[in-house]
């Protein structure tokens, strides 16, 4: 008799659960790269994209900042586990793409779920971050997630105080970082500057200078000079004029003691990413303001944050899912509202030209720095070689000049013949 | 089962494999490419650490073990109070230096300007960041060989000292000709757990310099990982592992076999 019950209950249960299983969601994975305030505001956003509909549900998972997220993707991409949907940093799409980790975007974004391609701003495009090198451009595979640029953050307190004006110029620059630099002895009480020794902010001056990453047809590198030129001026303002902090660590960890170094008012400017104005605006007990950074022969800056991808290797029916999730995430009232809680650009122009988008611009003026100043945004080569000459080549040697161990000079000949040797195996 | 990953590794250590793209077979490129300036410098690193981690530790360790060995409770005290950094995670105590050592508003770049002393950027300058891991390194662990002392000190029999003091031996000569003696076995086996241990070390690193400035604070195994994990030059890593384990090997042999004497010699 019991026997029988527990069979029945078995029976039922198995009926209960058959159909429920085939008429549930398509469940896909997201796995992405922001860690405190903007993983919350990114899960909330997921949230409400399984609630706005009934068909797909997209489980995010956090992976790490961007460089340990990438090691994972690989790592699950070498055994065919990757996530139908994550997002990666533009310097290692091309590489990735040529190996052929990517879903070709094209069907989706002009099928029937497509998307409005013709409203993505321009500057946030990949078509828009990439330089083709003179080839035809590489299919659509990413669309735009958070997107950034560095800006130039300034304690309009210190500013006033002293008297100066927002630098527009490095030599400008190098003024008012002597006149906001308070000493006490030998000691340095407030650095009038601190900029993290990174790839991004040296790409932003190598451009300013007049330089460029490769040559036109990206066969060769072409960055010796005006690359040395743009190291050069934080090795002098570190070690000659002593008004430039150089933020301990690697990678992120320099880019927080940069951010907390402003926060505790122990530097007057910094350069860091318009992705941190919520952080600022909400831990800041002075006022600030933000501007482009100051230019040489021009006013450049590369872009930064992540675009989305689908997996090609992920079945059929969660691409499905992954595309209507970033569909979503790319319309306008969510890259306004991801903007508004973060300080990542909105991506449509749509967006931007918003009444919501413009009020909040006037009462918020430091938001629109970013955005106004992707007029000057330069692209990077469309090239397999580019996150490994920024991981290797660039971004492990430029500190060495700051601490004295090599010269500008010598850490520039060096990277440019190793990127060479990279580009000559591609 | 066990040797499974040391014989992955050697495999993967013939190919050039970055996980996005098919792997390659190379042959020896991966060990030719380890024979450079750099990995030089990253093997120079990790002597220096592990030596200073080795000597620091164990001199400390048997120091406060001479000091605290009595059954007082003020001495209890103590020993806990050290032991209980060797038992928290090298995550906590990482961050903890990371805070101290600040050199503008570290508590000691506040106590140095106090007694009037220039502040030092223990881990921005790259003549002293290694030895500034080095100290943090002794301040975690030396609780382990101040127990591992301990227990060898206690296991000397009190006669002998005791014999020796009537004979009119003085404190150092009663160390010198008993006591230290007496703990060899017990300092040959802290010097062998302790060298691999150090040479195995990586959290302190990951959190507190990434292997920087530049590679001052590169030691082996973050080699490793930054080959693997940053660049995806699993071949290259593969074969710095392989040398790695045939490292290892070799000391604790090297090792084992003075060991051996010493036992023979003692029994």
């Amino acid at each position: 008799m019991r026997r029988a019950l527990a069979l029945l209950l078995i029976a039922g249960l198995l009926g209960a659960a058959g159909p429920a299983v085939a008429q549930g969601p398509i469940v896909a994975q997201f796995w992405y790269s922001f860690g405190g305030k903007n993983r919350e505001v990114t899960e909330a956003h997921i949230k409400k994209f399984n609630e706005s509909q009934s068909k797909y549900r997209i489980e995010g998972t956090f992976q790490g900042d961007y460089f340990q997220a990438l090691a994972k993707i690989r790592a699950a991409a070498a055994t065919k586990t990757a996530p139908a949907v994550f997002h990666v940093i533009g310097e290692a799409m091309p590489q990735l793409w040529q190996a052929g980790l990517f879903e070709n975007l094209e069907p989706y974004a002009k099928g029937a779920n497509g998307t409005n391609l013709e409203d993505f701003l321009p500057g946030q495009t990949q078509h828009t971050y990439f330089d083709y090198l003179g080839k035809p451009p590489a299919p659509l595979f990413a669309l735009p997630f958070f997107r950034s640029t560095p800006i130039l953050y300034y304690n309009a307190e210190m500013l006033q105080a002293k008297g100066v004006k927002v630098p527009t110029t490095w030599d400008e620059l190098h003024d008012v970082a002597g006149k906001l630099t308070v000493r006490e002895g030998s000691d340095v009480k407030v650095y009038g500057f601190e900029v993290p020794i990174d790839w991004w902010f040296w790409y932003a001056m190598l451009h300013e200078a007049g330089g460029s990453l490769l040559t036109a047809d990206g066969k060769k590198a072409a960055f010796r000079e005006k690359g040395a030129e743009a190291l050069q001026f934080w090795v002098d303002l570190v070690n000659k004029d002593k008004t430039m902090k150089r933020p301990p660590g690697k990678d992120y960890n320099a880019w927080e003691v940069t951010n907390t170094d402003f926060l505790n008012q122990r530097v007057a400017m910094i350069y860091t990413s318009t992705a941190f104005l919520n952080y600022m605006t909400e831990n800041a007990k002075f006022k600030f303001g933000t501007a482009f950074l100051p230019g040489k022969a021009k006013q450049a800056v590369p872009t930064g944050g992540t675009f989305f991808v689908i997996a090609r290797d992920a079945p059929a029916p969660q691409k499905e899912a992954g595309w209507a999730f970033i569909k979503w995430m790319t319309d306008p009232a969510q890259t306004i509202s991801l903007s508004k809680a973060t300080g990542y650009m909105p991506i449509r122009t749509s967006a931007v030209n918003s009444p919501e988008m413009q009020d909040f611009y006037k009462q918020n003026p430091n938001y629109k720095t970013a955005i106004d100043q992707l007029r000057t945004a330069q692209r990077f080569p469309f090239s397999p070689g580019l996150i490994e000459i920024q991981r290797e080549v660039i971004q492990p040697n430029l500190e060495a000049a700051v601490l004295g161990i090599k010269t500008s000079a010598e850490i520039m000949q060096a990277a440019e013949a190793k990127a060479n040797e990279i580009l000559g195996k591609q | 089962m066990y040797l499974y990953p040391v014989a992955y590794s050697a495999w993967v250590s013939v190919y050039e494999w970055d996980l996005a793209t098919p792997a390659r077979y190379v042959g020896l490129q991966n060990y030719r490419a380890l024979w450079s300036a750099e990995f030089g410098e990253v093997v120079a690193n990790t002597v220096w650490y592990s030596v200073g981690v080795v000597v620091l530790s164990q001199a400390l360790g048997l120091a406060l073990a001479l000091a605290l060995n009595n059954r007082t409770r003020l001495g209890a005290l103590f020993q806990a109070s050290i032991f209980s950094s060797y038992v928290v995670s090298w995550v906590a105590v990482s961050l903890l230096w990371i805070w101290l050592l600040d050199p503008q508003y570290g508590l000691v770049t506040y106590v140095l300007r106090l007694v009037g002393l220039p502040s030092v950027n223990w881990l921005g300058d790259h003549r002293i960041a290694l030895w500034s891991l080095v100290l943090v390194t002794v301040w975690k662990t030396v609780g382990y060989p101040l127990v591992i002392y301990l227990a060898g000190l206690q296991a000397i029999p009190g006669d002998l000292l005791e014999a020796a003091a009537l004979d009119g031996a003085g404190s150092w000569q009663r160390f010198r000709h008993i006591t230290w003696p007496l703990l060899a076995p017990t300092s040959l086996f802290l010097l062998i757990t302790l060298t691999v241990a150090s040479f195995q070390g990586f959290d302190i690193v990951r959190i507190m310099t990434q292997g920087g400035p530049v590679t001052a604070t590169m030691i082996y195994v973050y080699y490793i990982y930054e080959q693997a994990f940053q660049y995806f030059k699993l071949g290259k890593a593969s074969a710095a592992v392989v040398i790695f384990f045939a490292l290892i090997v070799g000391l604790t042999f090297l090792q084992w076999l003075l060991f051996r004497r010493r036992l023979h010699y003692t029994a």
